[in-house]
């Protein structure tokens, strides 16, 4: 990994005069975390790294912080993305909050990022944590005092074990060689299909189970690249007034299903909402169950082709599949 | 909030099945109800000054009628209260007749669910905000899209009531396909000669402005205020030169020119004139032909010309026209026969469609009016019409009657045996339609005093034998299968859209159906309007019809047009959608899926993009509404909080058990 | 703002929410109620003008706040009055129908049908057939939590 760190700060120097600012990762807080970095001076390139904490989605900057769509003078945004990042990045384009000519993209495929929770769950004594990093099928943490190795499938964000897109689709220059999926596309569902096995009513405690545990901090729908209107977002107005503040289970329900309906067709499955849910609800499996239905129903996946428009967008005069 | 309560006894229509003196009473308990009553006849004289009253005495701001369904009386109520003092849209009506008294019988269950009405109908209306109208000027000028039958007699009926007209016709003549027709039923009129005096009046009106060969490039703006992008296309002649003389095609040498006007039958040179009754009688240069625009050499035309009108380094040219209303007059196209296989699929000379055969009876025809066979030039002696080729067939997708054929085969096999005495007639047919006045009379003309053979049957198959054709059909009716020795077979082929319509109808945003005929506003009571306000139709685009009732359509959207241009402003309808900028995040998602383009870009001083609607276009339909993502776009009198309340308030109710 | 829901363990009368769209299919039953046509009692209608107007979250809020069966009804596709409303609604509300069971609503509970305005009879069976469901299925017992504010408020 390091060479790849050391690759990534070498090609953004290259190109930085045409840069305005480079969005990457540098460390974070504490050793294992990474933390998104907005690099606009070359000097501070150096901060940039590429390691398995980097598990954040660089493009929910883009709308909200940056402003991508209005841009003032030639300079690109430089931006480093994962496989599921990258679709992200195509499915802003295609809903055009961003158009491509503005980004500078260097894609890096990757193996998996770590959930630092579950690191902690195997292993609570953990810390002074030096380097973190994938060693075919497993987790290589060194510390001070020695080297802990983990199954993969322990420790990477359950986004990871589904993950069918390790390869970023759109990028301006690749670092790194090309992965095998984790998951093949019949795969891609299983964890819905669990759920799915329950009955109707066991399915309904689950969910009321789950969701009574969310506080409304709306981490999730900020960490969503595609949730972009903030302040605006219904879930908060007052006029037109669609959820009262009170803390109800049925507000909350209803906040996730508002959430969920806004992204079906458009959720591009990169599981920032689970990663950042202080409560750990299991939010992506909501929307994964819409992209399962759009996808049988109008043979549509979110963020792959730049040219193609989310299905609820749009319609088909004699449909074909209802 | 005031809100005061009127409940309809509607005689016994409500009052039999639902207890309107419980309902009232019940509403006195709802938020903001001050005064709640039920009366006998709402809607009448007395029932509406109770109404007005009340609002007097009680100081009210807002109404709930619990009555009719509100398609019936919600605008006899609105202007009641309106001339009460209130605002008409601070107006609500509850549904307790067509939706419950009349549906049920249990009159405990009516009661309450005429409860629940109301107090949705309470809840609405106190979300409900004052709306006003904005007038809009008109320019009272129509555009005329297609020159056929019915675009001449809108136009010319909007002339003579004074209003200036464009008229755009694809062709570089108008008359469309009457003008084609040798004569029309059931009068056996010529037809050039009723069809020639319009088209010399419509050039010769004032008011008439007309582009040939031109057609539609671009449409924008809304009822009363379209801006029309017309194309001209490139004639290579100078029209205001060129006196139709028609020197340059006697003198052209490229002969083989497609001959449009004669469905192909004959060939014609690449500088032409389509017809001699042509209007505007100007010759244009196919390029296709043209020895000069595809290789260079020539220019005869150029130099004999005496008033030099040749212009071969013409280009398209788009001219702007500003229009507040637009007729649809684009016509037909025939079904193309050549997916029936079984009648040659084309490829048969002598197996020739309704229309080709008008050019052969018609005298400025490719054989100056003798019918003859197409292949060797001989006059054919046996002549078989075939009916239904491509219509009422489910199996190629046009289950529909092209309405026309069996009146116009009758008249063509009348016209047959009076240029023809000895020949012999097939006619094989499913139904006769014949319709109109004196159409009936006129088929009975043509199976008896005419002595053609009508044969109740399909035909399977039409093949070649030596110089003949071979017409292998049943007569159902004697229960035989027939076969007919024909020299030339005529197909009634079907109608069909125009080509492009399709293309024109989205650059106009009006509708069509599967088989791209324009859809009208209501199939009975609104046949020449479309749901886009300001464009209107005539004519077979809008469905397969005769000439009379297309001249009828015609006059229809010239009397829309007049109307709509009685007034000097349009009262816009402020139940659209409206944006709220502060929250309008610009994505752009409502004025992609709005069916009408009412919503534009709108770019603030600080540079950001917020959705603007553009009050005279939007219909109110809500699409964009739904789907915001913020709801800053909000439908004025159905907005997100007044439906929300309706259905917290059902939700929250009382449940009987 | 409004009544406080009195939850009785016997619901003779279930609620079921309509939203039809204007021109068609409140038409549709408007001319059902003109013939007469007899029809269960339970549905309360909610006029829009275009089932493109129907955001599918208002089916949702109906479903988690109580209500026992929601139905939206349309002009049939390619003859909706506003040109193509009723397209994106066919696309929208078949997605929410196939999404509701996944968090534990019965499918059956929501229905979208097309009801012209000349169809009374149809509209007259598509009501008598849903509320029979509905009836069927149940009282709809809606979304429970410990959070909720009544078992907040026993705390005090």
């Amino acid at each position: 990994m390091e060479d790849k760190t050391k690759t990534l700060q070498r090609e953004f120097l290259k190109v930085f005069e045409k840069l305005e600012v480079v969005l990457g990762w540098e460390p974070g807080y504490d050793s294992l975390h990474a933390t998104p970095s907005f690099i606009r001076q070359a000097q501070d390139l150096n901060r940039l790294v590429w390691n398995p904490l980097c598990s954040q989605n660089l493009c929910t900057y883009l709308v909200k912080t940056l402003n991508a769509s209005v841009r003032e003078d030639d300079k690109k945004i430089g931006i480093c993305v994962k496989g599921c990042d990258s679709r992200s990045l195509v499915a802003l384009i295609q809903e055009k909050f961003v158009t491509r000519e503005t980004l500078y993209i260097v894609g890096i495929p990757c193996e998996g990022t770590v959930d630092w929770r579950r690191l902690m769950r195997l292993e609570p004594s953990l810390k002074d944590v030096q380097e973190v990093h994938i060693e075919g099928n497993e987790l290589d943490v060194e510390t001070a005092q020695k080297t802990y190795r983990f199954p993969l499938q322990h420790v990477l964000e359950q986004r990871c074990l589904h993950c069918r897109y390790p390869n970023p689709i759109i990028y301006d220059l690749l670092i790194g060689e090309l992965i095998t999926p984790h998951a093949s596309d019949d795969q891609a569902y299983g964890d819905i299909e669990k759920i799915e096995q329950y009955s109707l009513p066991d399915r309904l405690k689950f969910w009321e189970k789950e969701l009574d545990r969310c506080i409304r901090c709306y981490a999730c729908r900020n960490a969503c690249p595609l949730c972009v209107c903030r302040d605006s977002c219904i879930a908060e107005t007052r006029s037109p007034k669609w959820l009262a503040q009170r803390c109800d289970l049925k507000e909350k329900f209803f906040y996730h299903m508002i959430h969920a309906m806004h992204l079906a067709g458009r959720c591009t499955e990169c599981g920032e909402c689970e990663r950042v849910c202080p409560v750990e609800i299991p939010v992506t499996l909501i929307k994964k169950k819409l992209n399962q239905i759009v996808k049988e129903l109008l043979d549509y996946e979110a963020g792959i082709d730049p040219q193609k428009q989310p299905p609820l967008l749009t319609f088909d005069p004699s449909e074909k599949g209802i | 909030m005031r809100i005061g309560v009127f409940v309809c006894k509607c005689g016994t229509n409500i009052a039999a099945t639902v207890d309107t003196e419980a309902v009232a009473r019940k509403a006195l308990e709802y938020p903001d109800v001050v005064y709640a009553t039920d009366y006998m006849y709402s809607c009448s004289e007395p029932g509406q000054q109770e109404i007005q009253q009340a609002i007097e005495k009680y100081d009210l701001q807002g109404v709930v009628v619990a009555a009719c369904s509100p398609r019936m009386h919600e605008v006899t109520f609105r202007r009641a209260v309106e001339k009460a003092g209130l605002n008409r849209y601070m107006f609500e009506q509850a549904n307790i007749r067509e939706h419950c008294s009349w549906i049920s019988k249990d009159t405990e269950a009516n009661t309450r669910k005429a409860m629940d009405l109301v107090r949705m109908s309470v809840e609405k209306l106190r979300f409900n905000q004052p709306l006003f109208s904005s007038q809009v000027p008109i320019n009272k000028r129509v555009l005329v899209i297609g020159g056929g039958i019915s675009g001449i007699q809108a136009a010319l009926d909007c002339a003579e009531g004074g209003l200036e007209v464009v008229m755009v016709e694809r062709e570089s003549t108008i008359g469309g396909k009457m003008a084609k027709l040798d004569k029309t039923f059931p009068t056996i009129d010529c037809s050039s000669c009723i069809l020639g005096p319009k088209m010399v009046d419509v050039a010769q009106n004032e008011n008439i402005h007309l582009y040939a060969y031109s057609e539609i490039e671009s449409v924008s703006g809304y009822m009363g205020n379209f801006k029309v992008g017309i194309r001209k296309k490139a004639t290579y002649v100078d029209w205001d030169a060129c006196t139709g003389c028609g020197l340059c095609t006697e003198k052209c040498p490229a002969k083989k020119s497609f001959d449009g006007f004669n469905e192909g039958l004959d060939t014609t040179t690449a500088i032409n004139i389509p017809f001699p009754q042509a209007i505007p009688k100007k010759a244009r240069i196919d390029p296709k032909y043209c020895w000069y625009l595809i290789k260079e050499k020539c220019k005869i035309c150029q130099k004999i010309c005496p008033v030099d009108a040749i212009r071969f380094d013409m280009e398209n040219e788009t001219v702007e026209e500003e229009v507040g209303a637009i007729i649809v007059a684009t016509g037909f196209d025939l079904v193309d026969h050549s997916v029936y296989g079984e009648y040659g699929g084309g490829h048969y000379p002598d197996v020739i469609t309704g229309l080709q055969f008008e050019r052969l009876v018609s005298a400025s025809g490719p054989y100056g009016g003798h019918i003859l066979r197409p292949s060797d030039g001989k006059e054919p002696k046996n002549i078989v019409f075939i009916a239904c080729v491509g219509s009422r067939d489910p199996s190629i997708g046009r289950p529909y009657c092209s309405g026309i054929c069996c009146m116009y085969i009758a008249k063509q096999v009348i016209l047959a045996r009076d240029h023809i005495p000895d020949c012999n007639c097939y006619v094989f047919y499913i139904d006769i339609r014949a319709p109109g006045k004196n159409y009936e009379e006129f088929v009975r003309r043509a199976q008896e005093d005419y002595g053609v053979q009508y044969i109740r049957g399909r035909v399977g198959k039409v093949y070649p034998k030596g110089e003949h054709l071979v017409v292998q059909g049943i007569d159902t009716l004697l229960g035989i299968q027939v076969e007919v020795e024909a020299d030339l077979v005529v197909l009634a082929t079907g109608v069909a859209a125009s080509a492009g319509a399709k293309e024109l109808a989205e650059k106009l945003r009006i509708s069509y159906d599967e088989y791209g005929f324009y859809m009208e506003s209501h199939p009975k009571l609104r046949p020449v309007e479309t749901n886009t306000a300001g464009v209107f139709l005539a004519g077979v685009c809008q469905g397969p019809k005769d000439i009379p009732a297309s001249v009828a359509q015609g006059s229809a959207a010239a009397a829309k047009t007049q109307a709509l241009f009685s007034r000097d402003t349009i009262e816009t309808d402020p139940q659209i959608a409206r944006v709220n900028e502060l929250m309008c995040i610009g994505c752009g998602k409502c004025i992609d899926v709005c069916p009408f383009g009412s919503i534009q870009w709108k770019t603030l001083r600080d540079g950001s993009q917020k959705a603007e609607v553009l009050d005279t276009v939007c219909q109110g339909c809500g699409l964009c509404n739904a789907t915001c993502p913020p709801k800053a776009i909000q439908l004025q009198h159905c907005t997100d909080d007044q439906i929300l309340a309706e259905i917290e308030v059902l939700c929250a109710g009382e449940r009987h058990g | 703002m409004v009544n406080s829901k009195e939850e009785s363990t016997t619901k003779k009368d279930l609620l079921m929410v309509g939203f039809l769209c204007n021109w068609c299919s409140y038409g549709g039953a408007d001319t059902a109620g003109v013939c007469r046509f007899n029809q269960p009692t339970d549905l309360r209608i909610i006029r829009i003008p275009c089932t493109g107007r129907m955001d599918p979250l208002f089916v949702v809020k109906a479903l988690i706040y109580g209500a026992d069966g929601v139905l939206v009804s349309g002009c049939h596709p390619k003859d909706c009055h506003y040109n193509k409303g009723n397209f994106y609604a066919r696309r929208r509300l078949e997605v929410l129908k196939q999404f509701l069971p996944f968090m534990g609503i019965h499918t059956d509970r929501f229905r979208y049908t097309w009801v012209s305005s000349s169809e009374g009879q149809l509209w007259q069976q598509v009501v008598t057939e849903f509320s029979e469901t509905i009836h069927g299925l149940g009282p709809n017992l809606g979304v429970h939590g410990e959070s909720d504010a009544k078992a907040a408020m026993s705390f005090f």
